[in-house]
């Protein structure tokens, strides 16, 4: 399943970084006449309602594909007879072109982000489960802190201070600021809970009396005790943080369109119709669950299951040797 | 010990499920007796109103409270655009067209029994001037006098073309409940939604039942409202009408389709049009197409003077030819196509071609000349070499906006100019333009509160607030803007209605050459009802379905 | 004991006073404020200048906060502009729907998801754990406002259920508001669901590896009540450690639901005094927001102590 969940994960991101290549448009590239068109693969589409937005397969022509032109894997050769792999949204933009190229943002301001918030959370949630008492408090006040706060004040706030057109590296750099700082008071908590009782077990007295110094005891025994709870949270954390970046851009605060991200792309699908009409404007809301999916297969604690899955009473009396098991 | 534990966790769950159930409980009012065959009308609305009394800034929500609750001494007709007498019976003009003698109806009364009298028109214009200016006319207010308990004698500072058309902003308030609030300078505080509905008196079709902050507001019927209708039958024909707040499109939409909403607050998007049609063809609503709409998007410059002092661009983002070579470049159709869905008509001129009245049947109708567009650039010195580039803010989270704003940044990238979009929360924007000023470009709506032109004068001159390219000029900043305040003075003082369409005509002229306001197009207006609502006339103007509340009528539950 | 909860009440008031007070210096960073936002791009300078005084917004920062911190200590924390009401009568009713709200989510998303996260977490192969699995990460890959509108969505088609608001005209029974409280608390407690589902997975597999697990299993107790007698309470550890974070969350995350379900909650009642800039409204919810979290944290805390006693001390 490991392994599985490692493939996974390597599929989308070789989707991500190939998507120039990959994909069969620019994200920005817009088609006339076909907005929030159903997939395309074999014959192109007609319109056949423009209120109503309703397309018919023109079944007499066929789409023709034209592969490795332009430096992209495969393309079509008539403007208005696009390969629509998974449609095209409001704009008449491509979905599967968006979708590729926003992985790339969406992944690395979630993958930042998450990087930032574990470096954060770890430390503070760590020295206060180690130290304890009134630094403890303190630092886990301050976490309270920074998740009561109302965070659009924030974000406007920091948006009015910066100029009207933000560059995209700026606006990286601030979203992963904001996530990492509000993403890691729940790191923080749980670290701190398990840093707490851990310390009190007795390998880690036995390391301590053995000489180790706060730090390492802290980072080389007591911060990877947490590891099981740091990977899920955080396979928790990357969902949050590409949605997060949606609703950071209602304020303003997000990528400028036509960037394309997959926060941006399911905020433009808020509509019923996305429902009833259009379910592929969806496929981030889709993409992403393949990325969880990916992310929990591959932290997943699997050591377990060999003693339970034995019936037999001997056997299992002879294999419980806590050294067999802790892998 | 886990025996200990799942005891405990299952005491702990039945504590706090009896809890919440107990909390629930607290909320639930008890059921208000209403008879199984009252006529009641669910309306949905996205925003609460702000106060009872309209003497606040406009607002969708407060003017349709408005609606219900108070009446004026005329009203506008929106089917006709025609004025009508409303709590005023009849009235005459004198010889100078200033002076309107206005006679009140025989035995008006307010909800609450008190008489309505003269009395209470004076005090309604007082309390307008106190709090705004709506009711004044070249910033001079009307001169007000009761000559007997239903006589009110109005004399305009200065000729006004529109005449009584003005009494329709102003609804009558009573003196006897607000005139302490008044003498103490709180009337722009008073009545706001904290009020308790008893307190609420006016002489329009409904009274405020009960409000339920943040959920929604009930009304009555009226019983002592005035109009009757033609066969002398009592009006409202409503028992009840029930305002719920949903703030969420997609929800009023949804509960339009389930039959818990039977009329929406405000225009529905070309978006939605697919979902209400599907309804539509299965007769669960009625679909109603009202062409043309009145007030459509804008795109405008920063024109004021010396806003782009040290900034390279100077020498040509204020000049007309932009603004020319922009329209030029813009395809309508494919504008039309992609923010409207193709449902509009294309605008060239400030004015709708839904005001039928008031469009100049002659607005040229620029055509898509790309290669036109980039000559002008090149005559103020925008060429392949030099190339434009400027920003359009416009708002976030309207859909209309930010597809206009992506067209025309396309259509534009075709003549090599490179249009930056920033789209800012609401009130940033607001900031932004009314404040700040330093934005480039901005794409944003405005409605005007009449269709005729001399009810916006802040609009139309150059001292006004609304002038949205360079508002509250003290003198005009381009010969053009000087003639069309020379023009507009004279339309809103003539007093034939050909002269004044031949000024005003002259005006949209001045404005199409000159482009202060680059307009694209006017989308469809779309409104629903459920099928029990009857008697419906609804007009583009706001607000469409509920403009005339007391002729609106439905059929009973069991006729579902 | 008694030195511990009182150092937490403390802390709890000094959060209540630092979040406000954050949020009125934030307010006035944030451009536009009550006047622009209600007057408009088209008002003229003499009606937003008579507006601020009227409203007092045209002092220094430093005297509308010292006004405020000093009835703030009396717990008058200002009157509502928009709704012309002392901001201590607007939040409790509010609070109180969004409390219904979050209580019952609560609940339900941990008599959903521990049972669940068990389940999936000591028996990882598998058809049930492997669907129950997928379905958690389909709830945490959605956004919250998707969530909300495909229940609402759902809630129309099937009609069976009322379509937004918390009672329906001329209703208000307990039954009416239950009725109402369905699809809002499904979009809020699903995705909760799938939290603790998840954390309780991992910590139950981690847990049922330890040697005292192994050794019980090894001397012939059966596998569910190894489970659910020794390995369960150890294992509640992380989820009891977010619990108090999940309930400050719950209030200020409720917005998203709130709107779409239009229940009349104080998420709702920031939101809209956030795009207003209602400023002593805005500090108000904040401020009645750490209180939450101030409470849910100590009863988080009181929990951790108890399902864990080598934390305490």
């Amino acid at each position: 399943m490991k392994y599985f969940g490692l493939t996974l994960l390597a599929v989308i991101v070789a989707a991500a970084v190939a998507a120039p290549v990959v994909a069969p448009y620019e994200p920005d590239r817009s088609f006339r006449g076909l907005l929030n068109a159903p997939p395309a693969l074999v014959h192109p589409l007609t319109l056949t309602h423009q209120l109503e937005q309703r397309y018919e397969q023109d079944l007499t022509k066929r789409v023709p594909l034209e592969w490795f032109a332009h430096g992209r894997l495969v393309s079509s050769s008539d403007e208005r007879a696009p390969l629509l792999l998974l449609g095209s949204d409001g704009y008449g933009r491509d979905v599967f072109s968006r979708l590729l190229y926003g992985a790339r943002l969406s992944l690395l301001v979630a993958v930042a982000s998450a990087a930032g918030a574990l470096l954060l959370g770890g430390l503070v949630g760590g020295i206060a489960g180690y130290a304890g008492g009134l630094l403890d408090d303190l630092l886990m006040r301050g976490s309270d802190f920074v998740i009561v706060l109302p965070a659009m004040y924030i974000a406007l706030a920091l948006r009015s201070a910066m100029p009207l057109v933000l560059p995209p590296a700026q606006v990286f750099a601030l979203l992963t600021g904001i996530f990492a700082v509000v993403g890691a008071p729940f790191l923080a908590r749980g670290i701190r809970a398990i840093v707490r009782s851990e310390k009190r077990l007795d390998y880690a007295t036995a390391a301590s009396s053995l000489g180790a110094s706060h730090t390492r005891l802290l980072l080389r025994h007591l911060l990877p005790a947490a590891r099981g709870f740091i990977g899920v949270e955080i396979t928790m954390l990357i969902p949050a943080f590409i949605v997060a970046e949606a609703t950071l851009s209602y304020v303003g605060l997000g990528f400028p369109d036509p960037v394309a991200s997959w926060g941006t792309m399911l905020q433009e699908a808020r509509t019923i119709r996305a429902f009833t009409d259009f379910p592929w404007l969806l496929s981030p809301a889709a993409a992403m669950f393949l990325l969880v999916l990916g992310l929990n297969l591959v932290v997943q604690h699997t050591g377990v299951a060999p003693v339970y899955n034995d019936t037999d009473a001997s056997s299992r009396r002879s294999r419980t040797d806590p050294d067999a098991v802790r892998s | 010990m886990g025996q200990l534990l799942t005891r405990q966790l299952r005491s702990i769950r039945f504590v706090v499920a009896a809890l919440s159930l107990a909390l629930a409980g607290c909320r639930a009012a008890p059921s208000s007796n209403k008879g199984s065959n009252a006529r009641e009308l669910l309306v949905s609305v996205r925003t609460e109103p702000r106060n009872f009394t309209r003497l606040g800034a406009r607002e969708e929500a407060t003017d349709l409270v408005a609606l219900l609750l108070h009446a004026g001494l005329v009203r506008i007709n929106r089917t006709t655009d025609e004025v009508e007498p409303w709590l005023a019976e009849s009235w005459s003009v004198s010889a100078d067209e200033r002076q309107f003698t206005i006679k009140l109806r025989p035995n008006l009364q307010f909800s609450d029994g008190h008489a309505l009298t003269a009395d209470d028109v004076v005090f309604s214009f007082e309390a307008s001037y106190a709090v705004n200016d709506t009711m004044k006319v070249g910033g001079k207010p009307l001169a007000v006098k009761a000559v007997d308990e239903a006589t009110v004698i109005v004399t305009f500072p200065q000729p006004f073309a529109p005449g009584m058309r003005l009494l329709d902003n102003l609804v009558i308030l009573p003196r006897h409940k607000l005139e302490s609030a008044l003498k103490n300078g709180t009337l722009a505080k008073a009545w706001g939604v904290s009020t308790p509905p008893s307190d609420l008196v006016g002489a329009g079709p409904f009274v405020l039942a009960s409000y339920q902050p943040g959920q929604r507001l009930v009304f009555d019927r009226n019983p002592r409202y005035w109009r009757r209708d033609a066969r002398g039958e009592v009006l409202p024909y409503l028992d009840r009408l029930t305002l719920d707040v949903i703030p969420d499109e997609n929800t009023q939409l949804l509960r339009m389709q389930s039959g818990e909403t039977d009329a929406t607050g405000s225009a529905l998007p070309a978006e939605s049009y697919a979902s209400l049609k599907q309804g539509a063809t299965a007769g669960k609503i009625r679909l109603y197409d009202l062409g043309a709409g009145l007030y459509p998007d804008m795109l405008w410059f920063n024109l004021k003077p010396g806003a782009f002092a040290g900034d390279p661009r100077a020498s040509w983002i204020q000049r007309d030819e932009l603004r020319q070579a922009i329209s030029l470049a813009v395809d309508r159709k494919t504008f039309l196509d992609t923010v409207f869905l193709g449902a509009g008509v294309p605008m060239f001129g400030p004015v709708s071609p839904a005001n039928k009245r008031w469009h100049w049947a002659g607005t040229p109708e620029t055509p898509h000349d790309p290669e036109r567009a980039r000559q002008l650039l090149a005559s103020i010195g925008i060429t392949p070499s030099n190339p434009a580039r400027f920003t359009i803010v416009t708002m976030k989270g309207r859909p209309s906006f930010e597809r206009a704003v992506t067209v025309i940044r396309d259509e534009l990238k075709k003549i090599g100019v490179t249009v930056d979009t920033a789209a800012l929360e609401g009130n940033a924007l607001i900031q932004e333009i009314l404040v700040v000023r330093k934005y480039d470009a901005a794409y944003f709506n405005f409605s005007l509160s009449d269709t005729d032109p001399a009810m916006s004068p802040d609009f139309w001159t150059s001292a006004g607030s609304e002038h949205i390219w360079n508002p509250e000029q003290k003198t005009p900043a381009a010969p053009w803007e000087a003639r069309i305040d020379e023009l507009y003075r004279q339309q809103v003082g003539a007093v034939q209605d050909h002269e004044r369409k031949r000024l005003f005509n002259e005006i949209q002229k001045i404005f199409v050459e000159h482009q202060p306001i680059v307009y694209f197009a006017a989308p469809r207006v779309f409104v629903a009802s459920s099928m029990r609502v009857g008697n419906a006339a609804p007009s583009v103007v706001p607000p469409r379905l509920l403009w005339s509340p007391d002729t609106l009528t439905i059929a009973a539950p069991t006729e579902k | 004991m008694i030195g511990y909860i009182s150092r937490r009440i403390l802390f709890a008031l000094v959060l209540v006073f630092a979040v406000s007070s954050a949020s009125m210096v934030l307010a006035r960073l944030a451009p536009g404020d009550y006047v622009t936002a209600t007057l408009g791009a088209g008002a003229r300078r003499e009606q937003i200048d008579a507006e601020r005084a009227r409203l007092g917004l045209n002092r220094s920062f430093g005297a509308q906060y010292r006004d405020w911190l000093a009835g703030a200590v009396r717990f008058d924390f200002g009157r509502s502009m928009q709704y012309d009401r002392p901001v201590t009568d607007l939040i409790p009713e509010s609070a109180l729907n969004t409390g219904i709200l979050a209580i019952t989510a609560l609940v339900v998303a941990t008599l959903i998801g521990l049972p669940l996260g068990v389940v999936t977490g000591t028996r990882p192969n598998g058809v049930v754990p492997s669907a129950i699995r997928g379905v958690s990460l389909v709830l945490l890959s959605m956004p919250p406002l998707l969530t909300s509108l495909l229940l609402v969505f759902l809630a129309a088609r099937s009609g069976w259920l009322p379509v937004g608001g918390m009672t329906s005209s001329g209703g208000g029974g307990l039954a009416d508001v239950l009725r109402h409280m369905v699809v809002p608390v499904a979009a809020l407690a699903l995705p909760l669901a799938a939290m603790f589902e998840r954390l309780q997975s991992q910590a139950m597999s981690e847990t049922i590896g330890q040697p005292y697990v192994i050794a019980t299993y090894g001397r012939g107790v059966p596998l569910s009540r190894v489970i659910w007698r020794d390995a369960l309470k150890n294992a509640l550890r992380p989820v009891a450690s977010v619990y108090g974070l999940v309930v400050g969350t719950l209030l200020s995350g409720s917005f998203a639901v709130e709107t779409v379900t239009a229940w009349p909650g104080i998420g709702q009642l920031m939101l809209g005094a956030l795009r207003a800039r209602d400023v002593y409204l805005v500090a108000g919810c904040a401020a009645a927001g750490s209180i939450f979290l101030a409470l849910g944290t100590l009863l988080s805390d009181v929990a951790l102590a108890w399902v864990d006693p080598r934390s305490t001390g």
